[in-house]
């Protein structure tokens, strides 16, 4: 088995997220930085494919330099390989462009591949769309949002969750699927799992090395404006006797919070 | 003794404090009759509850209880173990719950100046804003700072940066006679007289109220890093923590827990611990200002730990995973607290840690009864939770009342006693109160205990400040 890992570093979700109103974008000082948590569940799961069936784990990110470290813990989780691929362009929230750029990779220099792991969104961004763009690039099959993965020779079954019930579909390999939370608990890594990830070199390929002509990676989404989710008012405290306090709550939710 | 309140003294402290900070309806009232400490028998309702909001009130009240001969029992964030901020004989609950302001935040001296009644939940955060770092932190945030002041508190990460006691540089106090006194100051050297500052740190509201502090921070580290310990029992856990002492090498907290209280606690929070192995975990959590700095450390750490036939090191070194692991860890308590009977708190010298939680193992198969062990095993300081129920199974099957009502006592006295012969005191973090009151001979000296009641005498001749607390006069 021969199984390719796409993962993105995005912020911790313990940050406290500010924006810079002038440039449209996140303030990254003092940001901690983590490889996406629905990725944690892709690496997991191609680590335990590959230990009860043997083959090699692959661990891809696009992004810029700082992306190594995220790489690095994929590789100290067990990861068999990573690969940096270079991109300086930092968060564009164009799914489509990174959806190009990992199916010329897979087209170009990474052909050989069983199955090809996702998270099922990046946190952040949270677009969930990189995952099913690659499989229609590619014109492979494709299961989203899996809670359930086995793979028995050269097909797979999946189960993934849809509204109110869960749908098992089985495919071809080699295909795409996307992990939702569920499909297993990622490994901590290990002390030497993550000293010998140090001393791992880690590849970079640019976009010119896969071929990537600049004008195929045009914006096809334009960013107009970024504004924190309004904060959250405190509650309403009714204060009076118990029974003219459940009249006032009563009529509350009536005709203001229109609920009742 | 003590007089009644009566309406007129309501009157007067309505005047003080204002009509709606004076509680006396019964059902509000029950709130501030008990603090954290699991068992009921020691609740004691208050007559009136008092909630100031500045110094100015609390001398006021004060005077007035002085006169009136009312007893006064200081309350935080009522977090506490033992029965402190109960109003064991009645009268005045004075709640600094309002005086919750951060007065200054000084960079030139790196020190914060901050009311009684700020928790630490909002504390930290500002502390956090200034890019500062307030070592001490006592497993529960809703407590205050005037609390953690009064009891001297501790914490997981004493072990590398000490006490709170180490972070007082100034406080203002009100004596039980209304006066208003300034001991320390913006600080780092007195030797100007008897230091009063530190006999108040720890004081639990036995000789003063304390409004307001000056508290030393640091600079924050720049990372951390947690490790997290498998062993296939529990005596090479904590067998390694002298070993990384004498090797000097400083983690940020070393605790040991035991794998029963983690899946419990797994399974209450639906949280997973990052490891199931073995039967006893040390999680070790360092700090470092950059990154080769703490590969070294945790390098270190680990050789000893796997010398000491640790089973791996499993790491946690982003926020969210550190956040999850520690919150297993802190949240122990909340998983097997309907089953908790009390939390001891005994601290010994830390080359005796290993011995005192065998001898609670012995205490634990001798008296039939369940005795998770838990706490901060390179400070010496030991939490041996007493349970109501015993373990099996992977169940907690709870004893009959009759059963553990004896138990209870002679389990006390058995681990007071191993405290003592190996020279440990009954309470490292958590205070008197009233609780450990009937042990506090175990460990002090007649004539010691003698000096204290003096000291409480002239600080407070009419015994009105939360009497029955620590010893009897
Ligand atoms: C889950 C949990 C974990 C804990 N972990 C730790 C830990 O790791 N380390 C540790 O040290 N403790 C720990 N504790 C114990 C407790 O949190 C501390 O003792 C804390 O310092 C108490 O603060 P408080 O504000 O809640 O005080 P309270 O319980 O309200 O009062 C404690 C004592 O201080 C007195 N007091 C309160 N405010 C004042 C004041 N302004 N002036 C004078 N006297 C005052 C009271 O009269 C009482 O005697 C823990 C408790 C819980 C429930």
């Amino acid at each position: 088995m021969n199984i390719f890992v796409f993962v993105k570093r995005v912020p911790d979700t313990e940050s406290k997220i500010k924006i810079n109103h002038e440039t449209n974008s996140i303030i990254e000082e003092g940001l901690n930085f983590v490889l996406s948590p629905y990725d944690e569940y892709a690496v997991e799961e191609a680590l335990q494919i590959r230990e009860a069936k043997g083959g090699q784990v692959t661990v891809f990110s696009v992004g810029p330099d700082e992306t190594r470290t995220i790489l690095k813990k994929c590789l100290a989780m067990g990861a068999d390989e990573a690969v940096l691929i270079k991109d300086d362009a930092g968060e564009t929230f164009d799914a489509l462009r990174t959806a190009k750029i990992i199916s010329h990779a897979l087209k170009t220099k990474y052909t050989e591949f069983d199955l090809l792991l996702f998270g099922k969104q990046s946190v952040g961004a949270d677009s969930a769309q990189v995952p099913s763009m690659v499989a229609a690039m590619l014109d492979l099959p494709q299961v989203n949002v899996v809670t359930k993965l086995e793979i028995e020779g050269n097909s797979g079954t999946a189960l993934r969750e849809i509204e109110g019930a869960r749908e098992k579909v089985t495919f071809m390999l080699p295909a795409v699927i996307s992990a939702q939370k569920g499909l297993n608990e990622p490994r901590y890594e290990t002390l030497k799992g993550i000293m010998a990830a140090k001393r791992k070199e880690i590849p970079v390929v640019t976009l010119e090395e896969l071929g990537i002509q600049p004008d195929e990676l045009a914006a096809g989404l334009e960013l107009t404006k970024m504004e924190s989710p309004p904060v959250k008012e405190s509650g309403k405290i009714i204060e009076d006797e118990p029974s003219e306090a459940a009249k006032k709550l009563a009529e509350f939710l009536r005709q203001d919070a229109k609920v009742i | 003794m003590f007089n009644a309140l009566t309406d007129r003294v309501v009157r007067e402290l309505k005047k003080i404090v204002g009509e709606k900070n004076v509680i006396c309806d019964p059902e509000k009232k029950i709130d501030y009759s008990h603090d954290e400490f699991s068992l009921s028998d020691i609740a004691h309702e208050p007559d009136v509850v008092v909630k100031s909001n500045s110094t100015q009130e609390v001398s006021r009240i004060l005077s007035l209880a002085n006169e009136e001969k009312i007893p006064v029992t200081p309350r935080g964030g009522a977090t506490g173990l033992c029965g402190g901020c109960v109003p064991a004989s009645g009268g005045i609950v004075l709640s600094l719950e309002r005086m919750n302001r951060i007065v200054e935040v000084d960079r030139y001296n790196q020190m914060i100046v901050a009311e009684a009644g700020v928790m630490l939940m909002d504390f930290y955060p500002r502390v956090e804003e200034e890019g500062l770092f307030f070592p001490p932190h006592p497993g529960d945030e809703t407590a205050m700072i005037g609390g953690v002041i009064a009891t001297n508190a501790g914490g997981a990460r004493a072990v590398k940066y000490g006490v709170v006691r180490n972070y007082i540089r100034g406080l203002e106090v009100v004596l039980p006679s209304g006066a208003v006194i300034n001991l320390g100051g913006k600080l780092m050297k007195s030797s100007t007289g008897y230091n009063l500052l530190h006999l108040m740190i720890g004081s639990e509201g036995t000789l003063g109220i304390i409004t307001k502090a000056t508290i030393q921070l640091l600079p924050s580290p720049q990372m951390s890093r947690s490790l997290i310990i498998p062993y296939e029992n529990l005596k090479d856990a904590i067998d390694t923590v002298p070993e990384l002492l004498a090797k000097k090498i400083m983690p940020l907290a070393v605790e040991f827990i035991p794998k029963d209280v983690i899946q419990i606690t797994e399974k209450f929070l639906r949280k997973r611990w990052p490891s199931t192995l073995g039967s006893t975990y040390l999680l070790i959590i360092c700090d470092a200002s950059t990154e080769e700095q703490m590969d070294k450390l945790s390098e270190q750490v680990a050789a000893i730990c796997m010398e000491r036939n640790a089973l791996d090191v499993f790491v946690a070194d982003n926020p969210s995973k550190q956040q999850q692991v520690l919150e297993i860890r802190s949240k122990i308590y909340e998983a097997i607290k309907a089953h908790t009977l009390e939390i001891l708190d005994i601290a010994v010298p830390r080359a005796e840690i290993a011995q005192h939680v065998k001898r609670v193992q012995e205490v634990s198969q001798e008296y039939k009864i369940w005795l998770p062990t838990f706490g901060h095993a390179a400070d010496g300081n030991v939490h041996t939770h007493i349970m109501k129920a015993v373990y099996e199974d992977g169940h907690i099957v709870p004893l009959p009342e009759e059963d553990w009502k004896n138990k209870l006592e002679n389990v006390r006295r058995e681990l007071y006693r191993d405290c003592k012969e190996r020279g440990g005191v009954i309470s490292g973090e958590h205070g008197i109160g009233i609780v450990k009151k009937p042990y506090l001979s175990y460990v002090l000296d007649e004539e010691s205990i003698s000096l204290m009641r003096g000291i409480k005498r002239t600080f407070d001749p009419n015994n009105i400040l939360n009497p029955g607390k620590i010893f009897d006069l």
